[in-house]
């Protein structure tokens, strides 16, 4: 007997199981290190890209490149993970999918992302959509993906039995092209229906504030959500319509209810920037009725739309700019338009037959690629959405669902919150 | 609460050590160490490390993408405190707390007095009332928020049936508690319920003989010696669901889509707090603050069960 | 798998109270209306999963199970990483079980059994620690997991909970009275070394319990959702962290939610009907030596 070697044998052990155990985690992501050998690149989106056949025919296409696609839940969520994987210059996707509402956000930290300014790209996108994504030295910090141009969907069914003219055009007319005379149909509409006539004042707040041009933030960083005459007219209508005229169904957009109701004929009408109309399909399978009208209230409007990114801290820097162009290039796009209705931003894409021919069976045979078409070139302007624009607005909306779905108080108490809130992210 | 180990027997004596002996004597007295040694290196370096150091991150200020700022003393703690916010979260968790814990305790002791009788097929139903115990909260929680959806729910269908008015669970602020509350209960009293059987077991029976003597009969029986013999017992399970469920976290954040406790917070607890400033806001050094005040928040109240115990404990003097 | 013995006070008094307490009907129906309400949310998420999404609409009680589960099933795993969420969680619990257990063990052998300076002290700090709530440390061992570049995998989960002062004071219990001081006398009579009699006496003796450990650690450890949802990510996650991914979805299709929730609860599920019994005996035992 030796004790002491077996006292060594003994801790030998427990180091041998504690770095053992440190190390198995780590063989899934460091096991692609490698240059030279086949890599895994990963892609990180949220919501529908319409990227899953898209990322099978890369993978096709290059033998020693392997694409993992890693889909968050819901944008914030994916937000919230992009900027832990920033702060701990870790983690982080070798493409990272940007929403145009925090893309400005990200873009005080330029260096924690790759410059994918190339002159094989340029002009590939609408001049606004670059803009955005382009920090004062000229980085260009992401890909254009999509844009949200918005139109009105509607249900025909629903508004025909009203009374109320139903076809594409009749209905377009109904409802003319500001918010009021929006509202002023609704108010004729459900006089003679049980449904409301939309479904979530926060939905449509979504349509109006993409509206005004300088919303929360001056390009100075002054802070102007709370004073901005016009952010709290808007406000006092949306509410004015939801809740006093009755025309909101008071569904938390998103929430359980709010996915069900498209199984009732709970509202009438929604705004419908490109990718809702998937969404629409998925939660209204079964119902017919759905219809899309060529008009929105306000003019033009642009509701999310996103974009590629490459953190600078991933291992395939090179590689993932070059799938990001590939993937942005208005080819693919026209593809994803296919499968998820996401609407190109790539000027290309928006004369090519295969988006101006392109109709959508669920929405009645609707000519949706026209239609979009139509309203992208009605949208005039951008408006500056500063670094904090994506906490103020869900400062916003909260604000705006308190009255508006929970009832917990009424405009005005609710929007003394809302300054509270954004006094507090100060 | 003995705390020594017993001594070992004196080892053999006379003879002067020789070098092998000396040996296996210093090995002997370092053996303990280093069998501890294990759980308190990483127990320093992964649990007590970040809790003294989130007190330094919350004198500062800290971003999570931009790391460390400047000091900024008490700054951090006077902006949580002074933010309502803070207070509604505090209110909501201690709201949570309370539905969840005294309703389960109640439940746990009467199942447990029924599990107590004399069963056919006993291993039966205890390991039915432990089975929802394996279900994750996040799964528990995602199948309770479909049953309590406000429009078109199980639940709320289930009223409506027999005529009472629908509630709006994800909209008010003491149905959403008691949602919320109704999953913590789900996974945890039967649970506890086995603690309270196993305690019950434990009581001698001829306490029931001697009040069976005085006349009492089952009910009373049950309520002047059952109860109070488990009277520490009670102490011990709300001490350990103190602990976790002034964290409650799973549950109000998978609640409902957006995860931030509700539009008005009315179930956002101290944890979502954290998180939300920490995680949404990039704000970790007024996360920290909250962090801290919470840690100090449960330090405190275990200080007062540990009083109460004491007090019981040597008020008591039974076992 | 061992069974574990049951303890023999309960069973004398079972026996003694076999004449007395002969329970009415009232005591199994309430009974069974507790495990109703234990097995119906369980039974609910597969209800809803069997069918489509638009079942609510059509039936606000459907009862009958529906023929959609596998299809759901599959656009499960489709839609979140599914099996890499099942391997990581395995991964993660089988290895925080381990090294929890052993830890424990060792430590809790040396309290129980050895004479060393300041072992009073240190087992008083041991139990002391089990009120702290350490989980709200976690801005700053994010920080730390950040520097170390560990952030999105799996050790950062691992490594935190390799120890847990519950294991230690559990197993020092358990190794005090469950473990003779003369046989540890008699190893070292036989010139046993201090590991090789922790090897051969005290593992085996603290066996029962090490087993019991293990399984509420795997338990604790698999339905974990905080931390891992914080340090991971939707790109590597844990089962919860998919499972809540799952949920807010721009199209929320509660079938697939509820198809995911029954998935992640069913190795649980499994798990249980193997050591259910020893679930129950772990939990009535911890309580006894309270």
């Amino acid at each position: 007997m030796r004790p002491t070697r077996t006292t060594f044998t003994a801790v030998s052990a427990l180091s041998v199981l504690s770095l053992a155990l440190v190390a198995c985690g780590g063989d899934a992501e460091s096991s692609d290190r490698d240059s030279d050998g086949p890599i895994t690149l990963t892609v990180a989106t949220f919501n529908e890209f319409g990227y899953e056949e898209l990322l099978k025919e890369y993978d096709a296409l290059h033998d020693n490149i392997t694409v993992r696609h890693t889909k968050a839940d819901t944008a914030d969520n994916a937000r919230n993970a992009l900027r832990s994987s920033l702060g701990a210059n870790a983690g982080a996707a070798d493409i990272e999918a940007v929403e145009v509402d925090w893309l400005t956000e990200f873009m005080q930290y330029p260096d924690k992302f790759v410059d994918l300014a190339d002159p094989a790209v340029e002009g590939r996108w609408l001049d606004w959509k670059t803009e955005a994504a382009t920090t004062e030295d000229g980085q260009l910090i992401g890909y254009g993906t999509d844009i949200g141009p918005e139109a009105v969907c509607y249900r025909a069914d629903l508004v025909g039995a009203a009374g109320l003219p139903a076809d594409r055009e009749g209905f377009a007319e109904f409802i003319g092209d500001t918010w009021d005379s929006y509202f002023a149909a609704g108010k004729e509409f459900v006089a003679n229906s049980d449904a409301a006539w939309f479904d979530s004042a926060s939905a449509l707040w979504q349509g109006m504030i993409n509206q005004v041009e300088v919303p929360f933030e001056e390009p100075d960083g002054t802070v102007i959500a709370t004073t901005n005459p016009q952010i709290k007219d808007l406000y006092e209508q949306v509410l004015q319509a939801s809740t006093a005229d009755g025309l909101s169904a008071g569904l938390g957009q998103w929430s359980q209810d709010w996915s069900e109701s498209f199984q009732r004929d709970s509202f009438a009408t929604m705004l419908c920037p490109g990718w809702m109309l998937g969404v629409i399909e998925g939660n209204a399978a079964g119902v017919d009725g759905w219809d899309v009208a060529n008009v929105f209230p306000g003019g033009g409007g642009n509701w999310g739309g996103s974009y590629l990114t490459v953190p600078a801290q991933g291992d395939h820097i090179e590689e993932a700019k070059a799938l990001a162009a590939w993937l942005t290039a208005p080819e693919q796009q026209l593809k994803a338009f296919a499968a998820k209705g996401t609407f190109p931003s790539q000027v290309d894409a928006l004369d090519s037959p295969e988006l101006l021919d392109s109709t959508h069976a669920f929405f009645n045979d609707a000519p949706t690629g026209q239609i979009l078409v139509d309203r992208a070139t009605a949208v005039t302007m951008q408006p500056y959405k500063g670094p904090n624009y994506f906490l103020i607005n869900t400062a916003l909306v909260d604000a705006l669902t308190r009255v508006d779905v929970d009832g917990t108080d009424d405009a005005a108490s609710s929007w003394a919150k809302f300054v509270r809130d954004v006094e507090a992210l100060g | 609460m003995k705390a020594r180990g017993r001594p070992l027997p004196p080892q053999r004596p006379a003879t002067p050590p020789t070098l092998r002996q000396r040996l296996t004597a210093a090995n002997r007295r370092c053996t303990p160490y280093l069998y501890i040694s294990p759980f308190f290196l990483l127990f320093l370096i992964t649990g007590l490390f970040p809790l003294l150091f989130t007190g330094w991150v919350a004198v500062h200020r800290w971003d999570l993408i931009m790391g460390q700022g400047e000091f900024v003393g008490l700054d951090n703690f006077r902006r949580v405190l002074g933010s309502p916010d803070f207070w509604k979260s505090t209110r909501n968790t201690f709201s949570i707390f309370l539905l969840s814990s005294v309703p389960q305790v109640i439940l746990a002791i009467t199942i447990a007095a029924l599990l107590n009788f004399n069963l056919r097929g006993r291993t039966f139903w205890r390991m039915g009332v432990l089975l929802p115990y394996v279900v994750a909260p996040v799964a528990v929680v995602l199948i309770f928020s479909n049953l309590f959806a406000d429009r078109f729910g199980v639940i709320n269908s289930l009223l409506d049936l027999v005529g009472i008015a629908p509630v709006r669970w994800h909209s008010e602020v003491l149905p959403s508690h008691l949602a919320i509350a109704t999953m913590v209960n789900f996974r945890w009293t039967g649970y506890n319920t086995l603690i309270f059987l196993a305690a019950m077991q434990a009581i001698p029976r001829d306490l029931y003989e001697a009040a069976a003597v005085d006349g009492a009969n089952r009910v009373r029986q049950f309520f002047s010696v059952t109860v109070p013999m488990l009277r520490p017992t009670i102490i011990f399970v709300v001490i350990t669901s103190t602990i976790g469920g002034l964290q409650i976290f799973d549950e109000p954040r998978l609640y409902d889509q957006y995860g931030r406790g509700g539009a008005d917070g009315q179930w956002r607890t101290l944890t979502i707090h954290l998180y939300e400033l920490g995680w949404t806001q990039s704000d970790f050094g007024r996360a920290s603050a909250v962090a801290v005040l919470l840690f100090l928040l449960i330090v405190a109240i275990g200080l007062v069960n540990f009083t109460i115990t004491r007090r019981i404990a040597t008020a008591g003097g039974h076992r | 798998m061992k069974t574990y013995v049951p303890l023999t006070r309960e069973d004398r008094q079972a026996r003694r109270n076999a004449g007395i307490d002969r329970p009415s009907w009232i005591v199994y129906g309430c009974l069974a209306a507790v495990l109703l309400g234990s097995a119906f949310p369980i039974w609910w998420s597969f209800l809803i999963a069997s069918h489509d999404s638009t079942i609510l609409a059509r039936n606000s009680f459907p009862m009958i199970p529906g023929g959609n589960f596998w299809s759901n099933a599959r656009e499960v795993m489709d839609s979140v990483p599914f099996w890499r969420a099942v391997g990581n969680s395995i991964l993660v619990s089988t290895s925080v079980s381990l090294s929890v257990v052993f830890f424990s063990t060792l430590a809790g052998y040396a309290f129980a059994k050895l004479r060393f300076r300041g072992s009073g002290p240190l087992l008083v700090f041991v139990i002391a620690t089990m009120a702290i709530p350490t989980q709200l440390g976690v801005v700053p061992l994010f920080q730390v997991m950040a520097q170390l570049g560990w952030t999105g995998q799996l050790h950062a989960v691992i490594v935190p909970g390799l120890v847990k002062a519950f294991g230690v004071f559990w197993m020092t219990q358990y190794i005090r009275s469950a473990l003779p001081d003369e046989l540890i006398e008699a190893a070292q009579v036989d010139g046993c070394s201090q590991f090789r009699t922790f090897w051969s006496i005290a593992v085996p003796a603290a066996l029962p319990a090490m087993w019991m450990l293990g399984l509420f650690t795997f338990v604790a450890t698999w339905t974990d959702f905080f931390w891992p949802f914080i340090v991971l990510g939707a790109g590597n996650p844990t089962l919860p962290v998919a499972l809540q991914q799952l949920q807010a979805a721009h199209f929320v299709n509660y079938s697939l939610v509820l198809t995911g929730a029954c998935l992640a609860t069913i190795p649980l599920l499994a798990l249980f009907f193997v050591a259910g019994r020893q679930l129950v005996s772990g939990i009535m035992q911890g309580a006894v030596k309270q």
